[in-house]
């Protein structure tokens, strides 16, 4: 697997029949946002969508809901569209294990077709449009951000390619929200220090592998490019950006680079989140646009972000999920079977495992809670045993019936910290979290009545496999 | 100038307008940062149909937080 560029996962998309063009007229408000709004609603199996012909717009081509489902998902990874969630997740962790792949440095590349440095018009270059209706403007919420240590500017593993929400402020100005838990607030609390703007460079319209290296949790020295080389498999290509030392994906539609000024805030938002609700109304940082570079009659990628599930989801369900479980195997190798990290970013997760004793599961929900994203996030630990597939709702929801007794099963840990976008935490940012032990209990704890588990009839698999065979050749 | 359906201020300006003529212009108001496209439904264009959790009281604007909080200069 290796798309080369944007468009070339849009034609792999396409020969699946997981793109669908939208070629009526549509009006950039409400209509390519309700679309991709009501394709969530439409399950997890829907296709891309693509709007030819927006209202006003000669040229104009929008992007959506292009990782926004499994089968995306999977061909992402270059596996059957079909492919269950969980041998997803195990094939993105046995390739999260083959960090770090290769950089391929080139000189040039297709965006470079168009080059601006006068003049610039975010709103000309791009047809951007409002998301949600309380939205105070117009965001880019798919881009890749890239940044550099201002005080290691050499090394490449400090560089930082992340998504970051930005408002298109002016012309040639945008709006970016740097949680301070983000690798770009290092680097740009270290340029402030200095007094000096931060080099930025933003893609869009990227190829999969890039998008899905920055949604994934990495150690501050951990490079992208060399992540997504992980997961692709193959080495990644990028190219220099013109007024900097920041490295750019070779694949994407449009390069913005420009710089945050320093000790600058203005007011930003309200956007809608990830978490169902509006964020805003704070002072965020600036960007200036300086140079620009585009393919000729570029693409533009969005993604509707709004009540879950929507494309988010999707995008960073299993990037949130293998880093907490590769964290949780190095302390506990024998006894991590899967997790689940895909509710709201991980708010709430399902961890399924062996157990050595009595009392063990706690102890592993207590230690998800310390892994890094577990500061920010995991509210609620679910753990279940090793037999019950944590990506089967139905399932957990069974053990949780069965195999949970809530004087013994669950606990919650008052006052520990959260992500800041938490609208139930109180204050902002701190958060009580539970742990529902829903895993059998082992010895020396003895209670209930576990002994006669019930058993599938003998020839089950078998039977799955000929259903399978038979429902398939009527299709 | 164009009166921004959010704070209400009147020095919103076209930042944009359609490739197609006559379609719609985007306006940009430099008070609270609202943009907003004419061909948007009333709710969002409309200051007295605009909803009311969401407008901004320009006075307020000084007093939002910083994110993130601005650093001291250390050299
Ligand atoms: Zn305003």
């Amino acid at each position: 697997m290796i798309y080369k560029d944007f468009r070339d996962f849009l034609k792999k998309l396409e020969e699946e029949g997981q793109l669908l063009n939208i070629d009526q007229e549509v009006m950039p408000e409400p209509d390519i946002a309700s679309a991709a709004s009501a394709m969530s609603n439409l399950g997890d199996q829907t296709p891309a969508l693509m709007f030819n012909n927006i209202n006003g717009y000669e040229q104009a081509k929008v992007a959506m809901n292009v990782m926004g489902s499994w089968p995306n998902h999977a061909i992402m990874m270059g596996m059957p569209k079909n492919t269950p969630i969980k041998e997803q997740f195990f094939e993105f962790a046995k390739r999260y294990d083959q960090f770090p792949g290769a950089v391929e440095r080139v000189d040039t590349a297709p965006f470079h077709e168009v080059e601006l440095t006068e003049d610039i018009n975010l709103f000309e270059i791009l047809p951007l449009f409002r998301l949600n209706q309380g939205d105070g403007g117009f965001y880019l919420d798919k881009a890749a951000v890239i940044s550099r240590d201002v005080e290691d500017p050499e090394n490449f593993n400090k560089q930082n390619v992340g998504i970051y929400r930005m408002e298109v402020k002016g012309k040639d100005r945008l709006g970016i929200q740097p949680v301070p838990q983000h690798d770009i607030a290092i680097h740009l609390r270290q340029a402030e220090e200095r007094g000096e703007n931060l080099p930025v460079a933003i893609a869009l319209g990227n190829e999969p592998a890039i998008v899905t290296a920055a949604a994934t949790p990495l150690l501050y020295d951990q490079s992208e490019y060399e992540m997504a080389a992980a997961l692709q498999g193959a080495p990644y290509k990028v190219v220099k950006a013109k007024d900097s030392n920041l490295d750019l994906p070779w694949g994407a539609e449009v390069i913005l680079e420009g710089e945050i000024n320093a000790g600058e805030r203005e007011i930003e938002g309200p956007f809608g989140e990830f978490t169902g609700h509006y964020s805003g109304g704070r002072k965020m940082p600036i960007i200036k646009i300086n140079r620009v570079y585009h393919r000729k009659n570029p693409i533009f990628e969005h993604l509707y972000i709004g009540m879950p599930w929507t494309e988010t989801d999707y995008m960073i369900g299993i990037t949130t999920s293998v880093p907490m479980y590769q964290q949780l195997k190095e302390a506990y190798p024998n006894e991590i079977v899967a997790v689940n990290a895909m509710y709201t970013h991980g708010l709430v997760a399902i961890i399924s495992t062996k157990k050595r004793y009595g009392g063990f599961a706690k102890a592993v929900g207590m230690r998800a809670l310390t892994t890094p994203h577990g500061l920010g996030y995991c509210k609620l630990i679910i753990l279940v045993d090793e037999d019950v597939d944590p990506f089967n709702l139905p399932r957990v929801m069974w053990a949780l019936s069965t195999k949970m007794h809530p004087q013994h099963d669950a606990i919650v840990i008052p006052d520990l910290s959260v992500m800041p976008l938490d609208p139930g935490s109180e204050p902002t940012g701190i958060t009580s979290k539970m742990i529902l032990d829903a895993t059998t209990p082992v010895a020396p704890e003895t209670r209930g009545h576990y002994t006669q588990p019930l058993d599938a009839p003998l020839a089950v698999e078998k039977w799955e496999k000929i259903l399978t065979e038979l429902m398939n050749k009527q299709k | 100038m164009h009166t921004c359906p959010r704070c209400e201020s009147k020095e919103a300006t076209v930042v944009a307008t359609s490739p197609v003529e006559g379609k719609w212009e985007v306006y940009l108001c430099p008070v609270c940062i609202f943009t907003w496209r004419s061909s948007e439904p009333e709710t969002i264009t409309n200051p007295e149909k605009y909803k009311k959790a969401f407008k901004i009281d320009p006075a307020d604007i000084a007093n939002a937080t910083n994110v993130p909080a601005i650093p001291e200069r250390k050299r």
